[in-house]
């Protein structure tokens, strides 16, 4: 590490310590399914609000005051707006209480912590992006800086799926990359029964779009309906894209899901010819301080948030299978 | 380098003298319960009148001196929401720390938990705390069965990693200046008597006599390889876990495990956020809401072993322990850190 590269880490510190957080309002919440929800926020100091930068692929602690703190990616592109994005499923203690707050709310942020998808690698490339679950969020923020650099990229694809119809997140996105005829995006899900009552046949005729995002939200059923043209699968992420058969061929495959996705996406890509090189992911774990201090982060000699969380497969390859 | 010497009955005196600037952190026995044997752990003594240390002291302290700049529980900043939001407050600085009686292993683990407090980000609760103190080394005479420091490049017998050190040569001790901050100390401190030739030689003896006093080794040779090669092998570490009670001992009294929890408390408006010392023998250590990496005890006891013998020497070049034998003597199971390492040197020949 060198000394502007550490100076670089210091740049966005709270009264210069490493532990204090910034305090950030919230200033919209998007419900993406019954318990993910994408937070806009910003930060209250108008100064550090100019200043911060990002990459994608980064994350940050979040804290409520009184509750705890809880890292995340930042979900939103440092190419894109005045503020910045991080969504999150209820299922813990500090998710729900970030769940329970409402537009207005003061949080707690430090950060950006931990490396990027590595962009200079990335660019001439064909790239493939497997999603999972909330695992878009962390793809999401790449995929928009790709488009916004759109001639610096090969072809685009993404393969994305959730548990039902109902646990698509990021259905606006979905839809504006669907529009987007340089990207090329398919959507699948477990099964298409629903946890909610689910409007199957209306999936299946495929009749009608994904519902704009102000109108979906709080829309209920009617929101479980997909893109007119673009089918909505049905089938695990990696028989899917086993299915796909994208070409290794200068490409990258961009995977972030749940850890069982991940393990058993990475041996299809290897069957498609992709090396381990070429196959990157990024990781979550109980990253509690986010700078390498905490101690429990870590695979093998790994720490997430201090070498990652974006890694190449070849990277993690030997400890994956018992630790991840 | 001057070497000079105090009367045993003066230590009292020269503390004083010293706690003027300095808390002072004395070894002392405390109490009476199993885990209680002579120096059970450093204390302030503000007002210290010399009577309840044992000045005959010379076996090491149960509880390491991590504790003086990784506190157990620590109040990292208060929190306040008032009309205009939230509003963070820093804690004060606390008075500079003089430890007194520190052994050379335990100097060695702080050396080693600076890696890790310095390691890109620089940690604003432990380094000034680390920076301030002064260490006084107290050369180790008695070493336990279970200590094998001199595997891991230690010495009972002398200490690069004081300040100052203290050799016990019978009514006195000999001070030696080892630090730049020793000696400015020492060029302040009153009452100190020049060592004779005759006392530098008892010293010299003593130390190497003490060398010889551990006779507990390990072979830390090709050993971060071999455990590399071993991670998987679920067999060995179900056969090395299966007496841990996963009670976290071990880690809590080792001087150079560091992991910890940032924890909020609040009461109504205001509240606290605190770094709490956390162990990765217990499974909630790293469980997350969906799943859990090392939900196994076998799991969590590789962990252990790995992270001092292969990750750290990884990361920093150096293996993280300084065979100060406390997971050794201070377990309620005998589980055997050097049996376990015994085990990984013994098994497959990849790196013969």
């Amino acid at each position: 590490m060198t000394a502007s590269d550490i100076s670089d880490k210091h740049r966005f510190l709270a009264q210069g310590n490493v532990y204090l957080p910034h305090i950030m309002i919230i200033e919209k919440i998007i419900e993406e399914t019954p318990g993910v929800k994408t937070f806009h926020f910003n930060f209250k100091d108008e100064q550090i609000r100019d200043e911060f930068t990002f990459e994608s692929g980064q994350f940050g602690e979040y804290s409520v005051f009184g509750v705890g703190e809880a890292p995340f990616c930042i979900s939103s592109s440092p190419t894109r707006g005045d503020h910045l994005e991080f969504t999150l499923q209820r299922v813990g203690k500090v998710t729900n209480a970030l769940h329970r707050l409402g537009v207005g709310a003061e949080i707690g942020f430090r950060g950006p912590y931990g490396n990027s998808f590595p962009i200079d690698l990335l660019q001439g490339k064909n790239l493939i992006f497997v999603g999972g679950g909330i695992g878009l969020a962390p793809l999401r923020s790449l995929i928009w800086n790709v488009l916004d650099n759109r001639d610096k990229y090969g072809d685009v694809q993404i393969i994305y799926g959730a548990r039902s119809p109902a646990d698509l997140c990021f259905r606006y996105d979905l839809d504006a990359w669907g529009d987007d005829k340089t990207v090329d995006v398919i959507t699948t899900v477990d099964r298409q029964e629903s946890r909610v009552q689910s409007p199957v046949s209306r999936v299946e005729a495929g009749n009608s779009r994904l519902q704009s995002q102000e109108s979906r939200v709080g829309a209920g059923d009617s929101r479980l309906q997909t893109a007119d043209s673009r089918l909505l699968r049905e089938g695990f992420v990696p028989q899917v894209l086993e299915q796909v058969a994208p070409s290794a061929e200068n490409a990258m495959a961009i995977v972030c899901g749940p850890p069982i996705m991940i393990r058993f996406t990475f041996p299809v890509l290897g069957k498609l010819g992709f090396t381990p090189e070429q196959m990157i992911t990024t990781l979550e774990k109980r990253m509690k301080c986010g700078i390498g201090k905490c101690g429990r982060c870590n695979i093998g000699d790994i720490y997430v948030c201090r070498d990652g969380p974006v890694f190449t497969y070849a990277q993690i390859k030997r400890f994956i299978s018992s630790e991840h | 380098m001057g070497i000079k010497k105090i009367a045993k009955k003066d230590i009292g005196n020269l503390l004083h003298q010293w706690g003027k600037d300095y808390t002072i952190l004395v070894p002392s026995t405390e109490g009476d319960t199993a885990l209680t044997v002579h120096g059970s752990r450093f204390t302030v003594h503000g007002l210290w009148d010399g009577s309840d240390v044992n000045l005959d002291w010379h076996r090491n302290t149960v509880k390491p001196p991590k504790s003086n700049f990784l506190p157990p529980m620590e109040e990292m900043f208060r929190f306040q929401k008032g009309k205009e939001g939230h509003s963070i407050e820093l804690p004060q600085e606390e008075r500079r720390q003089l430890i007194f009686g520190i052994r050379p292993c335990d100097a060695r683990s702080l050396r080693l938990l600076d890696m890790i407090f310095t390691d890109v980000y620089q940690d604003p609760y432990y380094l000034p705390k680390r920076n301030s103190a002064v260490l006084v080394g107290l050369v180790c005479l008695r070493p336990y069965d279970s200590c094998f420091c001199t595997s891991l490049g230690i010495s009972p017998g002398g200490s690069d990693d004081v300040d100052l050190l203290l050799t016990d040569i019978g009514d006195e001790f000999l001070i030696e200046e080892i630090s730049d901050k020793g000696k400015r100390l020492m060029e302040l401190t009153a009452g100190l008597e020049d060592a004779t030739e005759d006392d530098i030689t008892k010293a010299s003896e003593a130390k190497e006599k003490a060398y010889g006093k551990v006779t507990r080794k390990i072979d830390t040779q090709h050993l971060k390889d071999k455990l590399l090669s071993s991670f998987e092998d679920e067999t060995y570490w179900e056969k090395v876990a299966a007496k841990c009670i996963g009670c976290g001992i071990c880690t809590f009294l080792c001087p150079t495990c560091y992991c910890f929890d940032i924890t909020d408390e609040k009461v109504k408006k205001q509240g606290a956020r605190f770094r709490c010392w956390d162990s990765c023998a217990f499974s909630l250590y790293t469980k997350m809401p969906m799943e859990n990496p090392r939900e196994e005890k076998w799991q969590r006891v590789r962990q252990k072993v790995c992270h001092k013998f292969e990750f750290y020497p990884m990361s920093f070049d150096v293996i993280a322990c300084t065979g100060c034998g406390r997971c050794i003597r201070l377990c309620p199971v005998n589980w055997d850190i050097c049996q376990t390492l015994e085990g990984i040197r013994d098994r497959g020949g990849d790196h013969q």
